[in-house]
């Protein structure tokens, strides 16, 4: 394994609230870009994506909703609803209550255990999958259990609960993400009018996302994907037409690259994929990556340096820091290009 | 290079027929099933390429624990059509006059059974974002008389498939109407008339071709639409 990027995020540059609620509109974030071929970082907002990208690229999004996946069980215990498996089962993180929000929680109970939910609803653990990580089974669907009685999945620099329809990116449309595919976060109507009359193409995959509150080093956990096969035969067409594939999301990096053959060709699938990009495995179905700032030291970086190179991508972190960028789900956005 | 796995139910005529020859020509490794056993095996024949075929009453819980294991000899499933159905008494009664015990084999057939195989039949087609497609009617929406108990089973299939598609995460849930076609199910709700107007069911496949290549999202679908 590759040695992770590391450096120091000031709690200043921590987003707590939706843009929208700071006074910024959803588009108007700021968006750092970085060229591989300029080996360039430049400021701009995530308003003027439409001008950065060229007629013929072709921006692939993620049209996974974010369900309300936390679930209060008691006063000091919630359970955060992460992963749909084969089975009908599902992996859910237990989290202990504190003063500034929620931690892990090892829940030390045997297997076949159960818990009981608000509206009565039973869990059952089947089996422990991690220190803080359940097989768990509930009696009832989950999707539509949560809608009814589950709450956003948030964390300690969030301070309060906002409402479902602030976690939700323009695209949405199949319910099944335990956070927020929030790259796509900045994207308004009028962006996406303004992409369409300047002739950048958009095309959608769904890739329902866990938590991401891995502990460190450990990789993410299989995820629930689907690559339409309109979508694949689009993504080869621009790629051989000699247009960019923009990945919006490490979502959906993790979807195509989970389908693109030595070839570079993207084949239709849908499943469960495990596969993780790093500079080792590289990318081979995109061009380019708009995403979030993530943490120090979390695996998303290492797909960012497949895509940037370990060098401008610690430029762009420096740049990032200095002037000021914010972290998280609600934050500023990075657009790397080839 | 296809290597899907399909299951089509009432596969030995009509439509189950035609949508099951289509997917062994499209390279499908398939699973058929009908009651008649002779003209399953002749079914069989005809559709060639790679198929096994279990006779059987759909509404037979043994039977469709056959088909189940089935599924898992074949090492998977990607795509699950309900097609078997009944029309039930017929010539079509009023529901003023429906014989009940009959009334009940029709919700069984058409509403108990392809949920009953559905559920069995999720966890494999779960791990591989596979499809059900339920073979529906528009005697479901429309108030037709003499298909009150056709068309309430089938409305009630109808929104069995709209909540599958609300719970499950990963398959595809498709509900399609395939329009009147020339079949013996057609033929039996109008005995004695001509209904060599009707498209056979082959003229409607290529919609469902469509539907399932590619990946529609969750929903209810008229053939010709599809084909349109």
């Amino acid at each position: 394994m590759t040695a992770v990027m590391d450096f120091a995020l000031p709690a200043e540059l921590e987003a707590h609230e939706p843009a929208e609620h700071r006074g910024v509109p959803r588009d108007a974030v700021r968006m750092l870009v970085s060229r591989g071929s300029a080996d360039s970082v430049t400021h701009h907002v995530f308003g003027e994506l439409p001008g950065l990208l060229r007629p013929g690229d072709l921006l692939v999004v993620n049209t996974s909703g974010t369900l309300p996946a936390a679930v209060r069980i008691e006063d000091q215990l919630s359970a955060h609803f992460s992963t749909a498996l084969a089975d009908g089962s599902w992996l859910v993180e237990f989290r202990g209550h504190n003063s500034t929000g929620t931690s892990p929680a090892h829940l030390d109970r045997p297997a076949g255990s159960t818990v009981t939910l608000p509206g009565g609803a039973v869990l059952t653990l089947e089996c422990p999958v991690s220190w803080r990580l359940w097989r768990a089974r509930l009696s009832t669907a989950v999707v539509p259990y949560l809608l009814r009685h589950g709450k956003p999945i948030r964390y300690s620099y969030v301070g309060q609960d906002w409402d479902i329809a602030d976690y939700q990116t323009v695209f949405a449309r199949i319910p099944g993400s335990a956070e927020m595919p929030s790259a796509s976060r900045p994207f308004t109507p009028a962006v996406v009018t303004e992409l369409a009359a300047r002739g950048v193409l958009i095309a959608p995959v769904t890739l329902h996302t866990g938590v991401s509150s891995l502990e460190e080093g450990e990789d993410p956990y299989p995820e629930p994907f689907d690559v339409p096969p309109a979508t694949a035969r689009l993504v080869n067409h621009v790629r051989w037409d000699g247009g960019r594939v923009i990945a919006a999301g490490t979502t959906v990096v993790r979807a195509l690259e989970t389908c693109v053959d030595s070839d570079g060709l993207v084949w239709p699938s849908a499943g469960w994929t495990s596969h993780v990009v790093t500079p080792l495995t590289g990318v081979r179905a995109a061009d380019g990556l708009l995403t979030g700032l993530h943490e120090p030291r979390s695996s998303h970086l290492r797909m960012l340096e497949a895509f940037a190179g370990p060098d401008l991508l610690r430029r762009c972190y420096e740049e990032a820091v200095r002037a000021g960028y914010l972290w998280h789900e609600f934050g500023d956005v990075h657009l790397m290009l080839p | 290079m296809n290597n899907q796995i399909a299951l089509v139910t009432g596969a030995s005529r009509g439509l189950g027929l035609a949508l099951a020859s289509a997917l062994s020509r499209e390279g499908y490794t398939l699973i058929i099933d009908a009651r008649d056993c002779d003209a399953l095996a002749k079914a069989a024949a005809e559709i060639g390429g790679q198929v096994t075929a279990i006779p059987g009453d759909i509404a037979d819980p043994a039977h469709r624990a056959e088909l189940a294991t089935a599924v898992q000899a074949a090492g998977g499933l990607d795509l699950l059509v309900n097609n078997a159905g009944t029309l039930g008494a017929h010539p079509l009664p009023a529901l003023a006059d429906y014989p009940v015990a009959e009334l009940r084999t029709v919700f069984e057939v058409n509403v108990i059974a392809p949920v009953a195989l559905t559920q069995l039949l999720l966890p494999p087609l779960r791990g591989r974002g596979g499809a059900v497609l339920n073979i529906t009617s528009d005697a479901a929406v429309e108030a037709y008389a003499g298909w009150g108990g056709y068309g309430a089973a089938k409305a009630a299939l109808e929104q069995a498939s709209n909540v599958l598609a609300a719970e499950e995460q990963t398959v595809r849930v498709w509900w399609a109407d395939p329009g009147d076609l020339r079949t013996e199910m057609h033929q039996q709700a109008f005995p004695g008339e001509d209904i060599s107007d009707r498209p056979l069911p082959g003229a409607v496949v290529p919609g469902f071709l469509r539907l399932i290549g590619e990946r529609l999202p969750n929903g209810r679908y008229r053939a010709q639409e599809l084909l349109s």
